[in-house]
């Protein structure tokens, strides 16, 4: 059966150090949360990582995966933002 | 990539670093299935309908926020005119159905519930005549109770007994809650061309051209509109336009997705979007800065006019391509104390209350949350709101006032209401008075609607 894409973006902000690209895909993983595009920029100092992922598939709500995502996020020290994507649709596409 | 890092961090800072937000939902329940001559089984039916209906509203609220990432500031309901229901009552007053409000606005967690209302442009009915001296009562036995009065219209003139009548109200109110500066006149709206599906608070009410039920929405973003003018000194008349019509469309299009969204999940038509920046006493979102980012070098100074008509018809050619259907008040909102800019400008002598009134010529609503010294006699109070009626009347535009007269405090002090009511100095008014003028009684006839100069 052809489930219905819910796609999200998840995005991450903070100090540029080894291991957040790591640790922000494992929970992403271990949530069953499917990436499909990643795209990653080192701006200064400032680690900005955007991904746009399929929720379809995951083994979580939508709150207890933000919920998952901010602790790893609080553990990695930098700023996560997990938005579905219509909120850019709207704002950047006609 | 759908979209790339600049977008996504554009939409992102938006929120984080610009206040933006929405700034209401707004539900709206039409009540005239609970009329009732009995004063206290409308209310027990209001009750019930408002918290069946509005039952998921917050819940809602609360997903969209987390799904987009988006602030939903207020959640609100507004109702038919309660007017409407008091024309039935044997027992001569409708506060029973303010608490019936209040009660169903508790319980729901919706921060404030409007429509004890009247519309009176033209004459005052029986159930007007009880609404009118419920107010001061409802306004003072209930903690989110919202009220508004239309008194006049381009269509029928102004009723300037009922604008009489409306001071005295005003006054009344500032009196029985003096031990909270009058802070029942911030929930207390007296309109012009009062429109039927106006989101915001306090002069929101659910027209009788509505359905049963429909989901309004407004939208802030003076913070975001003032981001994108930060670097803009050398930018032309039409290029200043186009910046902001294009960060207008962005906030517009967000309240577009959440109306849609929310309508959806709560099987509420979705009615319309109010294309207003309404700022908030947070440091930045503020429509004086943007005026002053404009070029003033102090909002109120000559060229405020100019620049704020300008502001507020590109937040509209912007906002009405993103909306399906836009209506309610759709201006830039001016409420001195909730505006940290307003309240700086005229404490530094820039903007003072005729200024004001000049700027409500070209925008929303009016004047609004302006504080005036506490002994404002009546017939200067009414000569305000017959003056700002008078704007919206020949103008064909809505105008309001929700003044503040603050027991005990003079021009220069400054009164704190607390949250996103805000704190602000109290303004000077006029000291001349046209109480003659405006106790005539009778209705300043309708005008005539061609011969324009």
């Amino acid at each position: 059966m052809n489930r219905k894409k819910e796609q999200v973006v998840i995005t991450v902000l903070g100090a540029n150090k080894p291991g957040i690209l790591a640790g922000i895909t494992r929970a992403i993983a271990d949530s069953n949360v499917n990436v499909e595009d990643v795209s990653q920029k080192i701006m200064q100092d400032l680690f900005a990582l955007m991904m746009m992922t399929d929720f379809s598939t995951a083994n979580c709500s939508f709150e207890d995966f933000q919920s998952r995502m901010q602790a790893v996020s609080e553990q990695l020290r930098v700023k996560v933002f997990i938005q579905h994507e219509d909120v850019f649709r709207f704002q950047h596409r006609l | 990539m759908l979209f790339s890092l600049e977008e996504v961090i554009e939409t992102i800072s938006a929120v984080g670093v610009e206040t933006f937000d929405i700034r209401t939902i707004t539900c709206g329940i039409n009540l005239m299935s609970c009329a009732d001559s009995d004063v206290h089984k409308c209310a027990a039916k209001v009750y019930e309908k408002v918290v069946r209906v509005a039952h998921d509203v917050v819940p809602v609220a609360r997903k969209l926020e987390k799904k987009y990432g988006i602030p939903i500031v207020n959640k609100r309901i507004s109702v038919t005119p309660v007017s409407f229901l008091a024309g039935a009552f044997t027992e001569p007053t409708a506060v029973p159905i303010a608490e019936a409000l209040d009660k169903a606005a508790k319980e729901l967690g919706i921060d404030y519930v409007a429509g004890f209302s009247a519309l009176i442009p033209k004459g005052i009915t029986r159930g007007d005549q009880i609404l009118l001296n419920s107010i001061a009562d409802a306004l003072c036995c209930t903690d989110r109770v919202c009220s508004s009065v239309n008194i006049g219209s381009s269509q029928a003139g102004i009723n300037m007994d009922g604008v009489y009548r409306m001071a005295e109200i005003v006054k009344e109110a500032a009196e029985r809650s003096r031990d909270r500066n009058g802070l029942a006149c911030a929930k207390l709206v007296v309109f012009c061309n009062a429109v039927e599906d106006n989101p915001f608070i306090a002069g929101s009410f659910m027209g009788p051209g509505e359905a049963e039920a429909i989901l309004n929405v407004g939208i802030s973003g003076p913070g975001v509109v003032r981001a994108a003018l930060q670097n803009s000194t050398h930018l032309n008349f039409g290029e200043l336009s186009e910046v902001i019509k294009k960060i207008s469309f962005k906030i517009t299009r967000t309240g577009e997705l959440v109306g849609r969204e929310a309508s959806r999940m709560l099987g509420i038509p979705f009615g319309i979007i109010d294309l207003s920046l309404a700022p908030t006493p947070a440091e930045g979102d503020s429509i004086s800065d943007i005026l002053e980012l404009m070029g003033l070098e102090k909002t109120g100074c000559h060229g405020t006019t100019a620049a704020l008509a300008m502001l507020n018809d590109a937040v509209k050619k912007g906002g009405i391509m993103a909306a399906t259907y836009a209506g309610g008040l759709s201006g830039a909102f001016i409420p001195v104390t909730e505006d940290a800019g307003m309240c700086r400008a005229i404490e530094a002598g820039a903007l003072n209350i005729q200024k004001l009134e000049a700027m409500t010529c070209v925008c929303s609503v009016g004047l609004d949350m302006v504080a005036i010294p506490g002994d404002t006699p009546v017939e200067v109070i009414a000569g305000i709101i017959a003056d700002e009626a008078a704007i919206g009347m020949i103008n064909h535009k809505t105008t309001a006032c929700r003044l503040i007269p603050v027991p005990g405090m003079q021009a220069g002090d400054v009164v704190d209401f607390g949250g996103l009511l805000g704190k602000g100095p109290i303004m000077e008014v006029g000291r001349h008075s046209p109480a003659l003028f405006v106790r005539r009684g009778g209705r300043i006839p309708a005008p005539v609607h061609s011969m324009k100069n």
